[in-house]
């Protein structure tokens, strides 16, 4: 012991200037982070709100729940019928619209790109097509969809109406489903690309030993893909799929821009719980305290999904045998 | 303008005596601020709008003021739709480089700000109640802070509006040759209906009478009897909104309209095609929005010289342009001077008016104008632009104003919506209207 502590004393303490090396990130997190974060907890319990008439801030005052009594009962007294619940609803549909085909066509082509039978030619080439829309901005797209779709004389509505195949022009963005469609359309579009090439680099990770020992064994393309590329792929898949699960459930500047009013129309039903809290917080009477309480309901749904996701996406296997060598640990121990 | 006694230099003490006894402790805290604003008269005065047209109009304040223009840095937000997000949050830091000294308000949210401490009365800013005195009484009316009756903020335009056409159209298809035969055609709203038919009928759905249902917005919007929001705080939805939705109801589902979306680039296309008959529009909408969408800029090309106004089925008014002094401003004696020339000086007003022909706060230079006969003007086959507006600005009633009508406005416009493409029934789109509005401003009592 004494010949250790001896040791210790003589080596030069290099490890605090690694401290001060990471602490220019702890200071901005605490302040443009932390801080937030608390303040906004502590606001979400506090009526504050400003009076339009005077234009004066009334509050914050402590009202304990009553920010989330109003989120979660309607005024009719009914549970969850409130335009939380639909901002809410609004956001899981129009993610779940965009993500499941979004990850497996990102899957099929990095699969595709990835396998070394399957000689795609011009590789590059796709992957940038694939990609591009990634890099144009979403408001760019936005404005670009809108025009599209602008009603009664858009591109689309002219095509429609000329090629014969509807007789009068359609009211796209005023219609809820077409609406949605539309910026689920444009979400997936934008995101696949890079949601492939994460899965890409996921499947080169993989040793191409297991891929040709597999072939050698005669598995077929679907074999391998079943039990090799999606087994290994999955923590890959797991920070895909929680990345996308945060980023759908905070959608915002798409259904932002693309609807007329900026509202979410027709009748808020693209309004996503972003826009529903900006709203909150920003416009009408800028309801900080309950804006607050409204992303404090986001911020556990957000955890909600993301447990739920590790939780589906847990490796059994490892489990399984962790599982098995406490159990043959114990008998060992029993037997002793 | 009411004589020399207020010079270009006098601070707000000069002008203090001039008022009525009663704002002298108002005026007092100004004086401080004067005093110590002249030490910092090196900084740069911020004046903060939407668009271009406050500094289109203060080049007129500039030429008058030599050495003025070096010391005004002018924001231009860009868009009227964040620009009250905007304002609110550099008000909310006066120690901000950045931070306003002046402010432009539109009509829809102005009381929001001149019902609060955060603007200040233009006593405080060296104006009298003698420089208000060419000014239509409704736009002090709209200005003035409903707490205790102070005047917060000046205007250089007056609004009143009127239905404009297309005098070959009209011609073509009704056999209108004369404004007072157009308002004969449009006089109530059954009329505006029956010859929107009309219109639609004989040019074989080539025109309509409007371009958007938006159009009729402010018509009905400047008629309700009582604002949205009365002085306690309680919301009612005037009757005349009702019949609103009926009517653009009946213009979506009769196909009477172009059925594009106010200020949407299509609509924006209307003034110089022969889709659209005619538009509802004010003094600065013949000149900003038809008359720069017209297709020309002369007799004879595109659709200039082919508009007239007639009053249509309601009297109105729309919009307008205020300006008003923060309560931080840097300083207020430069604040009242710009207000001074650019609201109560006839002269420039009159100036201002005969070249960009805008319709100027100031009875007696409309006079002029009127009398030298400037107010014939080509764009509208030498109609007298002035003589249609001067009876209505008169007239106008800005009741219905309150603080709220930007954001309800908007509420309403989304059910109506859903209501005139038949997605819902009137009472179901005025319950869900009534729902928004309780949830945008939860201190509100709906009734």
């Amino acid at each position: 012991m004494a010949k250790s502590n001896s040791k210790k004393h003589k080596t030069v303490e290099y490890g605090r200037y690694g401290y001060y090396f990471i602490a220019p990130f702890f200071i901005v997190f605490a302040i443009f982070q932390l801080w937030p974060l608390i303040y906004t907890l502590g606001l979400a319990f506090c009526e504050n709100y400003t009076d339009t008439m005077w234009n004066v801030e009334v509050g914050p005052t402590f009202n304990g729940l009553e920010n989330f009594t109003t989120i979660f009962v309607g005024s009719d007294g009914s549970l969850f019928d409130t335009y939380t619940f639909r901002a809410l609803g609004n956001t899981l549909i129009m993610w779940l619209m965009n993500f499941l085909p979004q990850i497996l066509l990102a899957l099929l082509l990095a699969v595709w790109f990835t396998d070394t039978r399957v000689k795609i030619k011009a590789q590059g080439a796709y992957k940038i097509l694939v990609f591009m829309p990634n890099i144009i901005t979403a408001a760019t797209i936005s404005v670009l969809f809108y025009k599209l779709f602008d009603y009664p004389n858009g591109p689309i509505n002219q095509f429609l109406v000329n090629a014969g195949i509807w007789d009068k022009p359609y009211q796209f963005l005023n219609t809820k489903w077409a609406t949605r469609s539309i910026i689920s359309f444009i979400n997936f579009w934008m995101w696949y690309g890079n949601t492939m090439i994460v899965l890409t680099a996921g499947v080169l990770g993989i040793s191409p030993s297991l891929f040709e020992a597999a072939r050698v064994d005669g598995a077929t393309s679907w074999q391998i893909f079943k039990s090799v590329t999606l087994p290994l792929l999955r923590p890959i898949l797991l920070f895909s799929l929680v990345n996308s699960a945060i980023g759908g459930l905070q959608m915002f500047d798409i259904p932002k821009l693309l609807t007329t009013s900026g509202y979410g129309d027709p009748d808020y039903t693209t309004r996503t719980m972003t826009m529903y809290i900006r709203e909150l917080a920003f416009s009408g009477a800028r309801q900080m305290g309950k804006a607050s309480a409204v992303s404090l309901v986001l911020f556990v749904v957000t955890l909600f999904f993301s447990l739920v996701l590790f939780y589906i996406m847990r490796d059994k296997d490892a489990i399984r045998e962790k599982k098995a060598i406490k159990a043959a640990e114990k008998a060992r121990k029993g037997a002793n | 303008m009411g004589g020399a006694a207020p010079s270009t230099d006098a601070p707000a003490a000069d002008a203090a005596p001039a008022e009525d006894a009663a704002p002298a402790e108002d005026a007092a805290p100004a004086d401080d601020a004067a005093a110590a604003d002249s030490a910092a008269s090196g900084d740069k005065f911020y004046i903060y709008s939407w668009n271009t047209e406050v500094q289109e109009r203060l080049a007129y304040v500039f030429e008058a003021n030599p050495g003025m223009e070096e010391r005004i840095e002018y924001v231009n937000i860009g868009d009227s739709a964040i620009y009250q997000e905007r304002i609110d949050q550099l008000l909310q830091a006066p120690d901000a480089a950045d931070y306003p000294d002046m402010i432009a308000f539109e009509a829809a949210y102005i009381m929001k700000y001149t019902n609060s401490d955060q603007t200040l009365a233009v006593t405080d800013l060296g104006i009298t109640d003698a420089d208000l005195a060419e000014m239509y009484p409704y736009t002090i009316d709209v200005a003035t802070d409903k707490r205790n009756g102070t005047l917060k903020g000046l205007s250089w335009q007056a609004c009143p509006g009127a239905f404009m056409y297309r005098t070959d159209l009209a011609e073509s298809l009704l056999g209108v040759k004369t404004p007072e035969e157009m308002q004969a055609k449009i006089s109530t709203w059954d009329d505006f209906v029956a010859t929107a038919h009309e219109i639609k009928d004989k040019s074989g759905d080539a025109t309509r009478i409007l371009s958007s249902n938006g159009d009729i917005a402010e018509v009905f919007r400047s008629n309700m009897e009582n604002p949205w929001v009365d002085a306690n705080g309680v919301f009612r939805m005037d009757p005349i909104m009702e019949q609103y939705m009926e009517l653009c109801k009946t213009f979506e589902q009769e196909d009477l309209t172009q059925k594009t979306t106010t200020w949407s680039d299509e609509w924006n296309a209307g003034p110089s095609t022969d889709a659209v008959f005619g538009y509802f529009g004010c003094t600065w909408f013949l000149h900003w929005t038809i008359k720069a969408n017209c297709g020309g800029s002369a007799v004879g090309e595109g659709t200039y010289g082919l508009w007239n106004m007639c009053q249509g089925p309601m009297p109105y008014y729309w919009g307008g342009t205020w300006l008003g002094a923060t309560a931080g401003c840097s300083d207020t004696a430069l604040a009242g001077q710009i207000m001074k020339s650019l609201c109560c000086d006839t002269e420039i007003m009159t100036k201002m008016s005969s070249e960009t022909l805008d319709y100027v706060n100031n009875k007696t230079a409309m006079q002029t104008l009127s009398d030298e006969g400037k107010g014939a003007y080509d764009f509208l086959g030498g109609q007298d632009f002035i003589a249609v507006f001067s009876p209505l600005a008169d007239n106008v009633d800005v009741s219905f104003m309150s603080a709220y009508d930007k954001t309800i406005g908007d509420l309403l416009g989304t059910q109506n919506t859903e209501y005139s493409l038949g997605n819902k029934d009137k009472e179901t789109a005025i319950a869900d209207f009534k729902a928004a509005v309780a949830e945008a401003y939860p201190s509100l009592t709906i009734e």
